[in-house]
């Protein structure tokens, strides 16, 4: 339990997939802008990225590993994650039409988003947790991951819709307009979660 | 229209992605085995690294051997052994890579992989090294990671042990329980692969330290670490022991026929921890216990039970204690739990009044001061029982 | 096509149309890997094999390809080669293979790839195509070098991991980590509005245009106007 305490929170603050591990940039500059946008995709992703985990762990781990196919990670996953938000589409319209009137725009923009594709391929991948380094999580650590990763990206995307309200006026200078003072705001953000460094280590001591 | 248009999209698709795979399994066959190439390179860096000097690294096939079951492989070089353990310490999954040299010293320990809580394992290997099969026992616990460096010493133990094995010698690698089984069985052939069960002896049977009912077969004692079987009636069957058959022939009359009666113990001015006294027709008390261990003192921060050990003890109405067994427990698992482990609580049978200082158990302090402290009133208890002329 | 615009297909992705800071694409391992200059030129080279080989595979097959699943044919077109590069690093250049980690696999998912397939290699010939994924390639090298120059000399004290006397004890630490990257990179993206205003053309913006989920996000009520468009045009 305490462990997957440490796997969540390390993912929500430590690691934020947006902020620590520079991952899922272009939805965080792009869809930040208004907050019910950002909510709206914020969740859409965490769903998503649960969804993906708990299809591709068990392709990898029953299917791929034992037939020696572990090579074709990349490209199996990428075409199992769309497939997925396809199908979650679908099913989504047909019987959760309220559900999927508010996040089903949202997900067809998160196919070739690399923090979802990331989050999969991390599952197998080396964890620090509690000063031990686990190499490849269990399906339930994984899932665990996976929506740590997700909070983490909606985190990120509400603070800085909040943010980014302020930045754009007409105090700027004209050359930071736009895109290059939304960076500059972004880097303060992830100073912030920098903060964190330390913070599982000693909370779960 | 729109359904042609489908088939051809998925055709394509498919082919497609055939041809991708097929592309990079073409692939995969080149570069795959200088992958493990390199890892292999990788891991003999590793095996140099816990047996220093060692060249010439070889897998050897471990079914070959019989080996203790942690040993998952086993690499021979020119001075010595490097194995692979794989045991379980607070978590499974503990495996550690052990270097022992021709002499059967431990050379050096790599914790391969590990979910142990605490991270001892990382430290506890430097203590291992220079160590021999005849030193390992004695090598201390980390206190508060009892579990973690108990199954590294054993993962240590089993490497040294395997390493001797290799070098032509035996072992024997069976644990305690399985030696006392085979033990018995060989005295007391009817009792093969029979329960028993340890007797709570409230008698004074001389030399005699330990003795094993099974089932209505009859009984096994042991002295000196050799056994005997003797019927219910008397027979004595396999004799190991260098007691005399008179004297063991009269063991099942005498666990048979002792009765006891409980004793009042109001207006004793005896220890709180003890709460009853039984008396044996032959003149033994046997006294339950309520020990304050960890539950009771320990550091609340870490969660205490708030419960007491239950320890039944027999003590010899001139001060010797015949038998001791941990009845209940509640102390924390695998630390003070151990005081409830046979190897524990039989060092006190045979010891007197001011002879337990040295029964401890490492990184249970709590746990081995309250036991001990519980079952030291007894001598007291004893005499002011003897004084009352109960 | 002659030869001098041929050549102009190449140069162009090297300043006029950088992927990366005209038109603001793969902006995650433009941040990720730049922390010193050997990952960003090894993760340049990578991508650009990549969209070499994508861009001469789709265009090749840009008249079988039915348009309907033109994109995860795109998807798994690249997906395979980005698995064929991490095979071949991690066969004959383990090192760079563990320095890049999750990122090579992320290849997959860089716009600047999956954007020149959709842009310029499914409605152009193989030549061409070839050409315009070395333009592109080395247009995202290029961009990366040049945060990493950045980031490594003045973060680490060093280039090309070698010390730099003075400036190797007097760090700028928080360079090497991920705000350093957003500032570092955002600096370079207003350089890039400078410049574009000195020519007269409009400023980068978050590459929206050249993204192939454009459509996509339009018909999720993300207007262009909400990816980051600058003002400084309508001033």
């Amino acid at each position: 339990m305490k462990e997957l305490l440490i796997i969540l929170m390390s993912s929500v603050l430590v690691d934020n997939y947006v902020l620590s591990k520079t991952l899922g940039i272009c939805p965080f500059l792009g869809v930040s802008k208004k907050i019910d946008q950002a909510v709206g995709m914020g969740i859409a992703v965490i769903f998503v990225m649960i969804m993906a985990t708990a299809a591709t762990w068990p392709v990898q781990v029953y299917l791929l590993d034992p037939n020696g196919l572990g090579y074709l990670q990349t490209i199996v996953f990428i075409l199992v994650i769309a497939a997925l938000v396809q199908f979650i589409e679908i099913v989504l319209k047909k019987f959760i039409p309220g559900l999927h009137k508010a996040l089903g725009v949202y997900l067809p923009l998160i196919t070739t988003n690399c923090a979802v594709l990331g989050v999969t391929i991390d599952n197998f991948g080396n964890h620090s947790v509690g000063g031990e380094i686990i190499t490849g999580l269990n399906f339930g650590q994984s899932l665990v991951y996976a929506a740590g990763s997700g909070l983490g990206f909606l985190l990120a995307m509400v603070l800085f819709s909040g943010v980014r309200s302020r930045i754009d006026g007409p105090t700027t200078p004209k050359v930071f307009r736009g895109l290059p003072v939304t960076l500059i705001a972004a880097s303060v953000v992830s100073l912030a979660f920098l903060g964190f460094g330390g913070i599982i280590d000693n909370l779960f001591k | 229209m729109k359904r042609s248009f489908s088939w051809s999209s998925i055709i394509v698709l498919s082919v497609i992605c055939l041809v991708m795979s097929g592309l990079l399994a073409v692939v995969n066959g080149i570069t795959a085995p200088v992958i493990k190439k390199a890892e292999d390179a990788k891991a003999n860096g590793a095996l140099a690294e816990v047996l220093p000097g060692g060249t010439g690294f070889e897998e050897l096939d471990i079914s070959e051997y019989t080996l203790p079951s942690s040993i998952t492989g086993v690499y021979r070089a020119d001075g010595g052994h490097v194995f692979k353990t794989s045991v379980t310490g607070y978590s499974s999954g503990l495996q550690i890579m052990i270097g022992v040299n021709g002499a059967g010293e431990v050379t050096g320990t790599k914790v391969l992989s590990s979910s142990e809580t605490l991270g001892a394992e990382n430290t506890y290997g430097a203590t291992t090294v220079g160590q021999t099969v005849a030193t390992i026992d004695g090598l201390d616990t980390v206190a508060g990671a009892t579990k973690t460096s108990t199954a590294f010493r054993q993962a240590v133990k089993d490497s040294l042990n395997a390493s001797i094995i290799l070098g032509g010698g035996t072992v024997d690698l069976r644990t305690p329980e399985e030696i006392l089984k085979d033990s018995i069985a060989e005295v007391l052939p009817a009792a093969a692969g029979k329960d028993f069960e340890k007797v709570f002896l409230v008698e004074d049977l001389g030399e005699i330290k330990n003795v094993y009912k099974v089932g209505t077969d009859g009984y096994v004692v042991e002295f000196d670490g050799a056994y005997a079987g003797i019927s219910n009636d008397g027979t004595v069957g396999v004799n190991n022991t260098t007691l005399s058959s008179d004297k063991l022939s009269a063991v099942p009359a005498i666990l048979e026929a002792s009765v006891l009666t409980d004793v009042d113990i109001s207006g004793l001015e005896i220890s709180d921890k003890i709460t009853s006294v039984q008396k044996t027709a032959s003149g033994n008390y046997v006294f339950m216990l309520k020990a304050s261990g960890f539950g009771i003192n320990g550091d609340a921060e870490y969660g205490i039970s708030g419960l007491p050990i239950i320890v039944k003890t027999s003590v010899s109405a001139d001060g010797v204690i015949l038998d001791c067994l941990t009845v209940e427990q509640h102390e924390s698992d695998g630390i003070g739990s151990v005081c409830e482990n046979a190897d524990y609580y039989s060092k006190y049978a045979g010891r007197t009044e001011g002879t337990l200082d040295d029964i401890q158990i490492a990184g249970a302090t709590y746990t081995a001061n309250g036991y001990r402290t519980a079952v030291s009133k007894v001598f007291e208890a004893v005499r002011k029982l003897k004084e009352a002329g109960k | 096509m002659d030869k001098n615009s041929k050549l102009s297909v190449v140069t162009k992705g090297f300043l006029k149309e950088n992927p990366v800071f005209v038109l603001v694409l793969g902006t995650c391992p433009t941040i990720a890997v730049t922390t010193g200059l050997v990952g960003a030129v090894s993760m340049g080279l990578a991508a650009t094999a990549v969209l070499i080989c994508s861009n001469l595979v789709i265009s090749l097959l840009r008249n079988i390809i039915p348009d309907k699943v033109r994109i995860p044919c795109f998807i798994v077109i690249i997906a395979g080669f980005v698995t064929l590069v991490q095979m071949l690093m991690h066969a004959y250049l383990p090192d760079l293979y563990e320095l890049l980690g999750i990122y090579l696999a992320l290849i997959t998912v860089n716009c600047i790839i999956l954007g020149r397939a959709e842009m310029f290699a499914s409605k152009n010939r193989p030549l061409d195509s070839v050409l315009d994924g070395l333009g592109m390639g080395l247009g995202f090298t290029i961009a990366l070098i040049c945060m990493a120059l950045i980031r490594e000399v003045f973060g680490k004290g060093q280039i090309w991991g070698v010390d730099i006397p003075f400036l190797k004890d007097h760090t700028i630490g928080f360079l090497t980590k991920s705000p350093g990257g957003f500032l570092v990179f955002g600096l370079l993206i207003a350089l890039s509005t400078v410049i574009a205003a000195k020519q007269g053309k409009p400023a980068p913006k978050l590459g929206c245009a050249q993204c192939p989920q454009a459509g996509i996000c339009r018909s999720a009520g993300v207007t262009d106007d909400d990816c980051a468009k600058t003002e400084g045009g309508n001033d």
